[in-house]
């Protein structure tokens, strides 16, 4: 009977991904199926012809490598200037007490009340006033302060974890406030910033609403904006290469999370051994 | 020092980005000839395509005034057009839909284009057309490209259950009862209709039975649900729950989503905008034999209200007239003709309309397509002020609620009539 339980580990883990990848299996499956086969009642995960064409339409339309590049180009740097703005300021929230602290957890919170629609006009103003309106540049800044907000909260609820103590023990051996921060704080820090990172950077990937009214130029366009192309007026939709197109916009995140996944668990083994 | 090193390495990689970003913005010099830019939604690739090359041709022969494409999409252009008018970053020449259209031109961000409407073009664009792009008394853009609700049949279908298809120039809403009910049997249904929106077909096909839904403009407009507002759903709610005609399933569904069943042989016909029969040709099995009804009719005719596809010119341009040139050229016999055929949908003008059919003739139900044309008349609702959120928030919840037997035609009326007071408080 004991034989069996890691079996059944294995058969139930092998569910649950085929569960959680079915939607991405299905993608795939979609992306290679004809138009008729798309709209017929017949319901097949493997089409019975491939369509490799949805690929070359979906590459064709509107640039879609030049706006992976753009989404590249701001959900990068955007997640860089996050990351490193929401760290010290993560820190500072988590460790500060008093009335300072409570008016910033309080203004994190509010700044997620407002809805997109009643900030972009003014948003759009300033913008254009700074000649960052239709630029990816400013683009960037839009997400980067979009996404502060909660890359600070998750990061400030990391920075709790870590016992003070730990820190009270290394000054006691002689280091500095930086050596702590250093050597202590930010190993066990590391985890959070890469979860923060990976959240960051999905946010700005996958951003729509700021990027469609704030780029104008074709050639500016993010990835969201051109696959947005696919659907039509009178909710005609390119079902088969808007499949495809989403595929490949999806390579870039798993090639990102692939990337930070290792840090992820290393991070979290260093901070199981220190703490 | 590793650290140390990474951080610079970050810092250099951010401020390189941001400085390769900072680049890719575009720019106008201000010198040469005059740049307009022409804000399209076109999202066929025939109908980008032609779209380019109407731009190219206007290009090649008025060297002064170039006009340069910037493809944008349907969703959320409504949102950025907002914004940009507001923020006086429009394009100059703006493609969206009379029923979206309206509100821009109500709050003076278009230019009238009446002075520049030729009197020929005038007379070829039929009244009710003319009508959904007028504004106050002012033409505020040029139709393109409509649609229509039509009636696709399986050909089979209906010859084996002994049905004399329809080849006059109308057919009758009764007609199409009967012959949903003819054609239901065998775990087969007579009719689909995608209904999961069913607020835009019912107001555009009220005509046709003598509805209005709206008078007046604006936030004054006022709604009136009576006979003939009512006489489709009712017909509708009749053949779904009396007859069992229809799909039930199909009233849940979005249009396209009703194609499968009528590929599959479920349903022998289908209501859809006339736009479907280019997909139809495109997807329907090997064999399928399908046909176009023809334009339906109610007790008050076959009329369909028109939202047209427009081109509008943003009052802000600075070359107004430029853009209204260029705006008459996009929209002359031929190139409205190529456009429709590109895209599969209706030409506005009566010539266009003429040299469409002289060239497909029937093929792929373009006749009866084209012919529902010229029963496009005016849309009342499309000036109607709050109309959008009205639809989204009260007008399709009551008709699904109505369609669904949880309220009847007493209480669809209250509920759309009350609704209507609310939003437009």
């Amino acid at each position: 009977m004991r034989g069996l339980v890691r079996p059944a580990q294995y058969a139930a883990l092998a569910l649950y991904i085929l569960f959680l990848g079915f939607p991405l299996l299905w993608l795939m499956s979609a992306s290679v199926k004809s138009s008729g086969e798309l709209n017929s009642l017949t319901v097949s995960l493997l089409p019975s012809e491939w369509h490799w064409e949805n690929y070359t339409e979906a590459l064709d339309k509107q640039g879609l490598i030049r706006s992976a590049g753009n989404s590249l180009v701001v959900a990068l740097a955007s997640t860089a200037l996050a990351v490193l703005i929401a760290v010290p300021a993560a820190y500072v929230l988590a460790r500060l007490r008093g009335k300072l602290r409570v008016a910033g957890v309080g203004w994190i919170l509010v700044s997620q009340v407002f809805p997109v629609v009643l900030i972009i006009l003014p948003l759009f103003l300033i913008l254009r006033t700074l000649g960052l309106a239709d630029n990816l540049a400013g683009l960037t800044l839009v997400h980067t302060t979009y996404m502060l907000p909660f890359a600070l909260w998750m990061l400030q609820g990391y920075v709790a974890a870590i016992p003070v103590e730990l820190e009270e023990a290394g000054a006691m051996d002689g280091a500095s406030r930086l050596t702590v921060l250093r050597t202590i704080v930010f190993p066990l820090l590391a985890p959070g910033v890469v979860a923060t990172a990976m959240f960051s950077f999905v946010s700005s990937w996958n951003e729509f609403f700021f990027a469609l009214v704030l780029l104008q130029s074709p050639e500016n366009y993010t990835l969201p904006i051109t696959l947005n192309m696919f659907v039509g007026g009178e909710g005609k939709v390119a079902l088969g290469p808007l499949a495809a197109g989403a595929v490949l916009a999806a390579i870039p995140s798993i090639v990102f999370f692939s990337i930070l996944r290792r840090k992820l668990t290393s991070g979290l083994m260093a901070g199981a051994v220190k703490g | 020092m590793k650290t140390r090193r990474a951080v610079v390495a970050a810092c250099l990689m951010v401020t390189s980005l941001l400085l390769a970003a900072c680049g890719s913005g575009s720019g106008d010099s201000g010198d040469g000839p005059v740049t307009l830019t022409f804000q399209s939604l076109s999202d066929q690739p025939a109908a980008i395509a032609q779209t380019q090359k109407i731009v190219g041709d206007w290009n090649k022969a008025h060297p002064d005034v170039q006009v340069k494409i910037v493809q944008a999409g349907w969703d959320g252009v409504y949102d950025k057009l907002i914004t940009q008018f507001n923020a006086g970053t429009a394009p100059d020449i703006v493609h969206y839909e009379a029923a979206s259209i309206a509100p821009f031109a109500t709050d003076g961000y278009l230019a009238d284009l009446t002075q520049y409407l030729p009197a020929e073009k005038k007379a070829d664009i039929p009244k009710g057309v003319l009508d959904s792009v007028t504004v106050d008394g002012k033409v505020v853009a040029f139709p393109t490209e409509l649609q229509s609700y039509v009636v696709f049949a399986n050909k089979t279908q209906l010859q084996q259950a002994g049905v004399t298809i329809p080849t006059g120039a109308t057919m009758s809403w009764d007609q199409l009862r009967e012959i949903a009910k003819a054609t239901t049997k065998d775990g087969k249904f007579g009719l689909g209709w995608g209904l999961s929106s069913p607020t835009a077909a019912f107001i555009a096909l009220a005509p046709g039975f003598g509805g209005k839904y709206f008078e007046g403009t604006g936030n004054d407009a006022k709604l009136s649900v009576g006979q003939g507002e009512q006489a489709l759903p009712q017909l509708v709610d009749a053949m779904a729950h009396q007859d069992h005609s229809i799909m039930p399933v199909t009233l849940t569904q979005s249009g396209t989503k009703a194609l499968a069943p009528f590929y599959a042989g479920q349903i022998a016909m289908t209501v859809q905008g006339s736009y479907q029969a280019a997909n139809i040709a495109k997807d329907a099995p090997k064999g399928f034999d399908w046909v176009v009804l023809p334009p339906l009719a109610g007790s008050a005719g076959p009329a369909q209200a028109a939202n047209p596809q427009t081109l509008s010119v943003n009052k802000d341009s600075g070359h107004v007239k430029e853009a209204a040139e260029f705006v008459d050229f996009f929209t002359s016999t031929d190139n409205l003709a190529a456009m429709n055929e590109a895209d599969a949908l209706i030409p506005p003008t009566t010539s266009a309309r003429q040299a469409l059919t002289t060239k497909l003739g029937t093929k792929n139900g373009w006749g009866p397509i084209l012919a529902s044309g010229q029963y496009l008349t005016s849309a009342p609702y499309l000036f109607a002020g709050k109309y959008a959120q009205w639809k989204d928030t009260v007008a399709t919840p009551a008709y699904q609620q109505f369609l669904g037997q949880k309220i009847d035609a007493a209480g669809l009326a209250k509920q759309l009539e009350d609704g209507w007071k609310s939003v437009s408080k």
